[in-house]
């Protein structure tokens, strides 16, 4: 094939200027896809061959501009004669570190390139989208890279002048790299001057920063995310937010809602969330799920609510993630939250959401003991009261709190009277229970109205 | 005061001598330099600039020595031939990937010429030439600022006096200032990490460096920040640093003096890994020495240890992990530190969880978290090994939390079940607690039917005592656990 017609679907995507279709071009997924560009040339050609068909392809286009496109086309040659090596090479099962690397540093050479250009105004401003799809895949060759030189090296010795012996240099060396090529793109965007909205870079802010979110993430540096949030927050003249495309929105305030649950800010996590919820396509079911898995234990925090069965139904992974620990809260059955909890625990924890979903024992909890107050039933009728008059029983001794802790945990752990004393000063604390305490009488006495507050009682 | 100490002498060397006596060089220097500059000696790749650079290296450095009289100047190599060969040797040794024998070997190569002290005057240009590119520009920089450290500022100042102002000032001030800049950041560099500084992410690290074998036999040495490779007979091998190692133990256990006993294990722990030693004596030292630190609260130590046992952990060398693992998770619980403590828990293996150090840390963990404070402070009983010292530092906090909680779920409260409850010593303890945080007056006497006087807490009273008490001390933590 020739580079003309390897680069047709290019020169179409140009002429419809489209971001989407340029990236499209420059997708390295599947592979196969890259052999006839890959063949149209070779190293010693390709800024010939690519420049004749840009110069001569592309009609009417600027000297400068066609110069762009031409360093960006021959890069993006460059990463595909790595990728494809990498690919006949991992085929052959022999990829070596190396080559994951080179695949990397080729396409970061793209990606620099890309940006050098849309810095300095050569290629058109829609371009920068391009360049987040691009940016996206230098991320996963990061991680692709990072993951070889890892499985090359395993141990290493600390050398130079250190004092201490075990090497603590970072392991995800590229990724990091990558995350300081993603923060000059988002400066490059940020930092647009151009008076011009329409022609704005600040249209990629967000995507940007989601990128970036993501890079953190995986490096678990989720620190640096509250800087990105708080510098856009600072930002006077961004466009109005409603304007920016869902699909950007979206994942910045999933994002925004996750870290602000990572920080215990449940009540700002939960408004980011719903958000996020509210725009979420209908039919983006793995992303609507993972909104909901931080969603769903944000709620119980701050309004100790447990999901509906139909919206657990709806989601079946979210299902298999809650389904007994909200059946057992709903309960109070203190046991079965137990268990459900340490059998969650490995995939709670990979979701970051074990620490906050333990908190929720305390409404299981405080359903156990309202059933207790329940079971105690109503004071005499006094002369002249009606039925209408009837009030809950309101003294009840800690011995019945303490039986049912008891049942409740199963029979196994003994739960000796201070600790049933301990539990129950804990709802009061936490105001999940109203009344107090009194050691001298092994009593519990709790508020005439309103004992368990939102339940009814 | 640093600055200023440090700033005079780089003043005093890079202002212009006044008036410097006009030096006349002996004819046969004259005429070396002019056959530096003949067409018919240049060599392809060198340039004039290089040659200048040489010339002013080779005639500082006989004229500190006072030889420039007596040297053979006719036969000596002129200062092309020198660049060539020192490029030839310095790719070689590049390729075969040894960082510190260009060092030495180009002293060999040549020995009675300057360049193995002057390696670090060569100009950038010299060190991009071609021969030279095989060799990455950080491992050249890494080369100099060392070598800078290793001569320290002094002998450059001489040198710089020597070769009085005229000579100088005929070469490129810009060059002086380049040596200048890259002088005072060498001594900055020097002045801004104190020795017991942890030690930085050292861009040293990536270097290969052969292993130091020991020689040196005796028991005790002073810490010092290693600023160029250590000589054999400063560093002690193996068997002698586990005399050493016995002998800190021992007198820790009599004299506790953290001081030294720090400054001790910082030389030991740098002897093993100029030596690379990583086996289970490394692990040992780490080991005594985090306790330690722990006994005594020094946390910045402590981690440190921690971090080095962690990757040696990892290499599965035998010790002590599940001791350690149990310390980071009170570490964490202490910090309140929650993002790393889910990365933590999602290391655990279910095996982990079972072993007994881990499964306390895991449950005061959980008993915090839930607020279950009389599950807590029985576990504060009953902690293994020196998980006490690491409880100690959050114990405060947490009994004003549970007075806290006590207070909005009680009206009062015995003294005895406080002291009880929250495990003080007695029931004096108790009350010092009470009354140092300020809330002596909600402690009541109270006369029984048998006369028996009996201390109470009227803690409903104490209530927002406790809380804004509470507020305080976790905040205080919060902005620790950013560190």
């Amino acid at each position: 094939m020739s580079m003309n017609a390897a680069l047709e679907d290019f020169q179409k995507a140009y002429y419809e200027r489209s971001a989407f279709d340029v990236a499209q071009f420059l997708k390295t997924d599947p592979v196969d896809r890259l052999y006839d560009f890959w063949h149209s040339t070779s190293e010693s050609r390709v800024e010939h061959d690519v420049g004749n068909a840009v110069n001569y392809g592309l009609s009417g286009i600027e000297r400068g501009e066609a110069k762009g496109w031409i360093d960006v086309l021959v890069d993006f040659w460059r990463a595909s004669d790595k990728i494809i090596k990498a690919d006949q090479s991992h085929n052959q099962g022999k990829l070596s570190e190396q080559q994951s690397v080179a695949v990397y540093e080729a396409w970061k050479a793209l990606v620099t390139t890309l940006q050098k250009y849309i810095g300095n105004g050569t290629l058109p401003h829609w371009a920068v989208f391009t360049l987040s799809y691009v940016a996206n895949d230098l991320r996963k060759f990061a991680i692709q890279a990072d993951a070889q030189l890892a499985k090359a090296k395993p141990a290493t010795f600390s050398t130079g002048l250190s004092d201490d012996i075990a090497d603590t240099t970072p392991k995800n060396q590229k990724l990091e790299e990558a995350a300081r090529v993603f923060s000059r793109i988002f400066a490059l965007c940020m930092n647009d001057r151009n008076p011009n909205m329409y022609e704005s870079r600040k249209w990629a802010v967000y995507c940007i920063a989601n990128l970036q979110f993501k890079t953190y993430f995986k490096l678990k540096t989720i620190t640096l995310c509250k800087n990105l949030i708080k510098s856009i927050g600072a930002q006077a003249d961004m466009p109005a937010w409603e304007l920016y495309p869902k699909a950007h929105r979206v994942t910045y305030m999933y994002y925004c809602g996750v870290i602000a649950f990572l920080q215990e800010d449940y009540q700002r996590a939960e408004v980011s969330l719903v958000n996020a919820w509210s725009f979420c396509h209908r039919e983006s079911t793995k992303n609507r799920e993972l909104i909901l898995t931080y969603l769903i234990p944000c709620r119980l925090i701050t309004q100790s609510q447990i999901p509906s069965a139909q919206v657990l139904q709806e989601f079946p992974h979210l299902q298999a993630l809650f389904g007994d620990l909200v059946r057992s809260i709903k309960k109070g059955d203190l046991a079965g939250f137990d268990k459900a909890f340490a059998e969650g625990e490995p995939e709670f924890v990979r979701r970051r959401v074990f620490l906050t979903l333990e908190r929720s024992r305390d409404i299981a909890l405080r359903n156990l003991l309202r059933k207790v107050f329940l079971a105690a039933g109503y004071e005499d009728l006094k002369e002249g009261q009606t039925e209408k008059d009837r009030i809950r029983k309101t003294r009840i001794p800690l011995a019945h709190f303490a039986a049912a802790l008891r049942m409740g945990s199963g029979g196994g752990q003994a739960v000796d009277d201070e600790e049933v004393e301990c539990l129950l000063a804990n709802m009061i604390y936490k105001g999940l229970m109203k009344g107090y305490i009194s050691r001298e009488h092994a009593m519990v006495v709790l508020n005439k109205k309103g004992a368990f507050p939102g339940t009814g009682v | 005061m640093h600055r200023s100490r440090f700033d005079t002498p780089s003043q005093a060397a890079s202002a212009p001598p006044a008036k410097p006596a006009k030096v006349e060089w002996p004819p046969p220097v004259r005429e070396y330099v002019g056959r530096a500059f003949e067409v018919g000696n240049a060599i392809a790749g060198i340039s004039k600039d290089d040659i200048t650079m040489k010339l002013r290296e080779i005639i500082s450095f006989f004229a500190e020595r006072s030889q420039l009289e007596s040297l053979d100047w006719p036969t000596y190599p002129l200062p092309q031939e020198i660049i060539r060969d020192e490029r030839a040797a310095a790719k070689a040794l590049a390729q075969q990937n040894t960082l510190f024998s260009p060092h030495s070997g180009l002293g060999n190569a040549a020995v009675d010429t300057p360049q193995s002290k002057k390696r670090k005057s060569q100009d950038k240009t010299e060190l991009s030439g071609s021969a030279d590119a095989s060799i990455p520009p950080w491992r050249r920089t890494n080369l100099e600022s060392r070598i800078t450290f290793t001569n320290g500022p002094n002998e450059k100042r001489h040198k710089k006096n020597a070769l009085s102002g005229d000579l100088s000032s005929k070469f490129d001030q810009a060059d002086l200032e380049k040596r200048k800049q890259r002088f005072q950041l060498g001594k900055n560099g020097n002045n801004t990490t104190p020795p017991w500084s942890s030690p930085k992410p050292d861009p040293d690290a990536d270097m290969d460096t052969a292993p130091c074998v020991g020689t040196n036999m005796s028991l005790e040495k002073s810490y010092f920040r290693l600023t160029a490779p250590p000589k054999p007979e400063t560093v002690r091998p193996q068997p002698v640093l586990e005399k050493t190692l016995a002998m800190l133990r021992k007198k820790w256990r009599t004299d506790k003096n953290y001081g030294y006993m720090c400054n001790q294990f910082k030389s030991l722990r740098q002897d093993l890994t100029v030596q690379h030693i990583k086996n289970d004596f490394t692990v040992k030292v780490y080991e005594t020495h985090a306790r330690i630190a722990l006994e005594q609260g020094d946390m910045g130590e402590y981690n440190q240890c921690q971090t080095q046992l962690k990757a040696l952990y990892a290499q599965n060398l035998p010790g002590k992990p599940d001791e350690f693992t149990a310390y980071r998770i009170l570490y964490f619980v202490y910090t309140c530190n929650k993002t790393d403590m889910n990365d933590l828990l999602a290391e655990l293996t279910p095996a982990d969880k079972t072993k007994p150090e881990i499964k306390h840390a895991l449950d005061v963990r959980s008993s915090l978290a839930v607020g279950n404070y009389h599950k807590f402070f029985r576990l504060y009983s009953v902690a293994p090994h020196m998980g006490g010292y690491l409880m100690d530092m959050f114990i405060e906090r947490e009994r004003l939390h549970a007075l806290a909680n006590i207070s909005r779920a009680f009206i009062t409260v015995a003294l005895r079940y406080v002291t009880d409850e929250l495990q003080f010593g007695s029931d004096d303890e108790c009350r010092e607690f009470l009354e140092s945080h300020g809330a002596s007056y909600a402690i009541e006497k109270k006369v029984d039917e048998h006369d028996a006087v009996q201390l109470r807490v009227k803690v409903k009273e104490a209530a927002s005592t406790f809380e804004s008490l509470r507020q305080a001390a976790f905040a205080r933590v919060d902005i620790k656990g950013q560190i």
